[in-house]
């Protein structure tokens, strides 16, 4: 009991001391597969709204092509990114669409999301401090942005998972939280619905 | 004693005033009188540009680029009195940049909005609020859902920003072309950009700092571009020129005169008669216009080889008489002559005094007191300092002199007549592919480097250009942004099809008064007002009649009206304030400058202003251009009518033989022009100019030769060489320089002097047999 209680001890007081999280570790429990698709929950909650908005689709990361974003419910609209561009569509019109030639922080962006989904920390760390722990298959890290404006927006990012992302959580300055939880991941080509394929 | 006061003047001028040459290329050109706006307009636009040099720092990774800009900005710590560097970009920046406009953000919409507005129905704004809500991720958004839930301000911003290329990042400016990420150091000069001292001292500092960044980031590549560049590099060029072209003139000419007199003493005396032309020249000449260009010292050193005509023909006069013969005399016989040829040639630098371009008049009065100088130096020092003794050597003399006999003549055989058909034949041929060449651009030749680093640098930061904008007047501010406002819907097709790039207006900013009102009334009935889309919205989020009031009274208080005022204090305005020129005179002007302009949609946005009141469009290269092909056109009627007026002047004294003065120089221009049709050359102001002061030259030898006693002794024939030989080195030397307009200048003068010199015995009158030159009394 006595060792017990000691080992707890130490271990908590280990905790604090765990400082950047073991990148290389990390990327080694990933997969990193070339197709990823699979089903988001979203779940936001904004500062002086009363309720959460929930909504819950599909998602798709194409390593080199991008990353598909299909909200399903409460209603369809679809956001891709590639490379070069964003663009949303809320049914057939297109709501929005930013090319990397008039913003430049187009590419940034695309590239910040791309890694947050895919896990690719490498690319990560380059924008934030990244903190946390790895063991046993599993892993969860926190980041924090160096850029103190970006600070500004967005407080902390969270992600955590194993073999793939399972859940991130972002905290924003003025309050607002969003939770997206990732389930029934699929890899490979036949991951890929013949819809979204044609959307990519 | 006129020479002593000279001397003191310029001693004085070289120690006190530290004589320093201008450099600025626009002040040879005429100023727009006629226009306050206008000329504020172009000062503004021009001054925005002058004082600024941007350096691109870029690396394939931004970290090296970083790390290369740190390094440059800290070589550069030390010099702030020469120029400076903006702090990096802190975090307070974006803060305060938001600050102002988020007091006022319901009046400003993207115009794609404004039509969305007027033009959707509300449950498109529904569709567009809960986009916004649920999307994980959707761009950069500075403000909170709840202060913008429609995403208009939003939309604004990102339009404002796209306005350029240029985004802070790491407290740095950076800019990226795809491969390359650059970080953007914005320098502003504490000097001159036009001073010769300023760019002497800048351009080691600028190296300097570029050798530093490159040996701390290896992989980086610097490129720089401003206006101070290019006006040191010009600057440069014209001093070696000065002195290549001034040196050169000199030993060919001394050499020249040292093979025909054999003695140092006309050397010494031709020099002199030069240093008091040159000296007086610029003494005077700085007493008028305060100020000397630099190209007007290039154009000067020519002048060498024009005043040292007057020496040679004195001396070689002096080298045929005989002993017996005293100077004074021999001035006496000569001084018609010598009177007729200042007169012919002041009469070529005269014309160009009338034309309104300074540079020009600098030339002109620069070159024309120079000679006088000179002349007055012969006519009065020369008798004293040349006795009969002086010059011995008559051998090469009495050479040349007998060449004279075997020249062949102008008279009425066959092969004259063939002679003349042939080249009436190429004459013609020539003149009628004669094209004109009268663009300004075609004036400049920057070093290629130079060149190459400007177009990189406007093809990745997408920068305005200066030369060509939209002047617009009001009576008052509102009036003016309105008059914006109508001509931005213009604009905003020409960019949908692709035609421009975009623009900057202050109306982009600050949009009317009217504007402003109409907005905050349709955003109000439409979308917050029962049955408007907040209310709707609302109710899909499960909020109540509160959060619908909180959410409409803190929207309203964001509509307060922005004025121009308020939008200069805030330093979002610092890159814009350029665009505003405020009251000028009893109106109010502003600027709205173009951003992707070329050749060709010069003509639709020339028609973009018609039709608009108030609205001008002001394209400074086509004017300027267009005012030299006037100046052209009208220096080509001064040239025909100084023909005649030297035609009246000769008369008097040669009376039918006048013509045989005037053939040899009409017929080299006339080659001149022949020759540049041929070769494809265009006509340009300078090549006029130059046939104008052959026109002064050239009838000097016609008069040399014409001269009753010419014939017999041969030493006219002889000073007519030496000078041609002079004058084509001097020009000649000045068909080298890299100025384009000079380079026009000697060649002609070259070719021009050479054909004159060549044809003009061939024009002697057909009597008197020559006899051996030691027979003349």
């Amino acid at each position: 009991m006595k060792s017990k209680t000691v080992a707890i001890c130490l271990s908590l007081t280990v905790w604090p001391l765990l400082g950047a999280a073991p990148v290389a570790e990390i990327q080694a429990i990933l997969a990193k597969p070339k197709i990823l698709c699979g089903r988001f929950d979203q779940t936001k909650q904004l500062a002086g709204l009363k309720n959460p908005l929930r909504s819950n689709g599909r998602f798709c990361v194409v390593a080199d092509k991008g990353v598909l974003w299909r909200s399903l419910q409460p209603f369809a609209s679809t956001m891709r990114l590639t490379r070069e561009e964003i663009i949303q569509w809320h049914g057939d019109r297109v709501a929005m669409r930013l090319n990397a030639k008039q913003e430049p922080t187009v590419r940034i962006i695309n590239s910040l999301m791309f890694s947050m989904l895919a896990g690719d920390l490498g690319q990560l760390e380059k924008y934030f401090d990244v903190e946390g722990v790895a063991g046993d298959g599993a892993w969860s890290v926190k980041l924090k942005t160096r850029d103190a404006g970006v600070a500004k927006v967005i407080g902390a990012i969270a992600l955590d998972g194993g073999a793939y992302v399972k859940n991130i959580a972002i905290d924003e300055a003025n309050g607002d939280r969003t939770r997206i939880v990732f389930s029934a991941i699929q890899t490979g080509e036949q991951a890929m619905t013949s819809e979204e394929a044609a959307l990519f | 004693m006129v020479v002593a006061a000279v001397l003191l003047h310029d001693g004085f001028l070289w120690w006190h005033e530290r004589l320093a040459p201008d450099t600025d290329i626009l002040t040879l050109l005429p100023a727009q009188r006629r226009d306050p706006a206008r000329q504020r307009a172009l000062e503004q636009m021009v001054e925005a540009a002058q004082q600024r040099v941007i350096v691109l720092i870029g690396a394939a990774d931004w970290d090296d680029a970083r790390q290369g800009a740190a390094v440059y900005r800290k070589t550069l710590a030390p010099y702030r009195h020469l120029l400076y560097a903006a702090d990096g970009i802190s975090d307070r920046t974006e803060s305060d940049w938001l600050a102002t406009f988020k007091n006022h953000r319901l009046t400003l919409l993207t115009s794609e909005d404004d039509a969305a507005l007027r033009g959707q129905a509300p449950p498109y704004w529904l569709d567009r609020a809960l986009g916004k809500l649920y999307s994980p991720f959707a761009g950069p958004h500075p403000l909170a859902w709840q202060e913008d839930p429609f995403g208009l301000f939003n939309n604004w911003l990102l339009a404002r920003a796209q306005e350029t290329a240029v985004r802070p990042r790491d407290h740095e400016l950076s800019v990226s072309d795809g491969e390359r990420q650059y970080a953007v150091l914005p320098l502003t000069l504490r000097v001159p950009a036009f001073a010769v001292a300023g760019q002497q001292a800048l351009m080691p500092v600028l190296e300097q700092a570029r050798q530093a960044a490159q040996q701390a980031a290896p992989r980086i590549e610097i490129i720089q571009g401003g206006v101070v560049l290019h006006a040191a590099a010009a600057a440069a060029q014209a001093q070696r020129e000065v002195s290549t072209i001034g040196i050169g003139s000199l030993t060919g000419i001394l050499f020249l005169i040292w093979i025909t007199f054999r003695s140092f003493k006309p050397i010494v005396l031709v020099t002199l008669s030069i240093a008091v032309g040159c000296l007086g020249a610029l003494s005077i000449s700085w007493l008028i216009f305060e100020r000397i260009h630099l190209i007007t010292l290039v154009f000067g050193a020519s002048l060498i080889g024009v005043a040292q005509d007057y020496g040679i023909y004195f001396l070689c006069k002096r080298l045929g008489a005989n002993d017996p013969f005293d100077s004074w005399r021999l001035l006496r016989r000569i001084l018609p002559a010598l009177v007729l040829t200042l007169v012919t040639t002041l009469i070529g630098y005269f014309s160009l005094v009338l034309t309104p371009f300074p540079g020009l008049r600098q030339m002109a009065l620069f070159s024309a007191v120079g000679l006088i100088f000179a002349w007055l130096t012969v006519v009065f020092w020369f008798p004293t300092l040349v006795h009969a003794s002086t010059l011995k050597n008559r051998a090469v003399a009495e050479r040349y002199g007998l060449s004279l006999t075997r020249w062949p003549r102008f008279t009425k055989n066959r092969r004259a007549l063939g002679a003349a058909l042939a080249f009436a034949g190429l004459a013609s041929f020539g003149v009628s592919r004669l094209t004109v060449q009268d663009d300004i651009r075609s004036l400049q030749n920057p070093p290629k480097l130079l060149l190459d680093d400007q177009l990189k640098l406007g093809k990745i930061l997408d920068l305005a250009t200066p030369a060509q904008f939209f002047l617009l007047r009001g009576a008052n501010a509102e009036a003016l942004l309105q008059r914006e406002e109508s001509l931005k819907q213009r604009l905003d097709l020409l960019v949908q099809q692709k035609q421009i790039g975009g623009y900057h207006a202050i109306s982009n900013w600050v949009p009317s008064a009217r504007v402003q009102q109409s907005r905050r009334q349709l955003i109000d009935r439409l979308l917050l007002h029962e049955p408007g889309a907040l209310a709707t919205l609302a109710a899909k989020l499960g909020e109540g009649q509160s959060w619908v009031s909180v959410e409409r009274t803190r929207l309203l208080a964001s509509a307060s009206p922005i004025t121009v005022e308020e939008f200069f204090k805030s330093p979002a305005s610092e890159p814009w304030r350029y665009l505003w020129l405020g009251q000028v005179g009893d109106q109010y002007a502003s600027i709205v400058a173009l951003r992707g302009v070329n050749r060709s949609n010069l003509a639709l946005l020339q028609q973009a202003a018609t039709g608009l009141a108030g609205v001008d469009w002001v394209d400074q290269v086509s004017e300027i251009s267009s005012l030299l092909g006037d100046y052209r056109d009208y220096m080509g009627w001064v040239v025909m009518l100084s023909y005649v007026a030297v035609f009246v002047l000769l008369y008097p004294r040669y009376r039918r033989s006048s013509w045989r003065v005037l053939a040899p120089t009409a017929l080299a221009s006339l080659l001149v022009l022949a020759l540049l049709g041929v070769v494809g050359q265009g006509l340009q102001l300078f090549h006029l100019l130059a046939l104008m002061l052959l026109l002064g030259i050239g009838v000097d030898y016609g008069i040399f030769l014409q001269e009753p006693g010419s014939q017999q002794d041969g030493t006219a024939w002889l000073a007519v060489a030496i000078s041609a030989l002079s004058t084509l080195l001097s020009f000649g030397l000045l068909g080298f320089s890299r100025t384009p307009a000079l380079r026009a200048f000697g060649l002609t003068m070259a070719i021009g002097i050479g054909a004159v010199a060549l044809i003009v015995p061939c024009f002697r009158k057909p009597t008197a047999v020559v006899q051996p030159p030691s027979s003349v009394v």
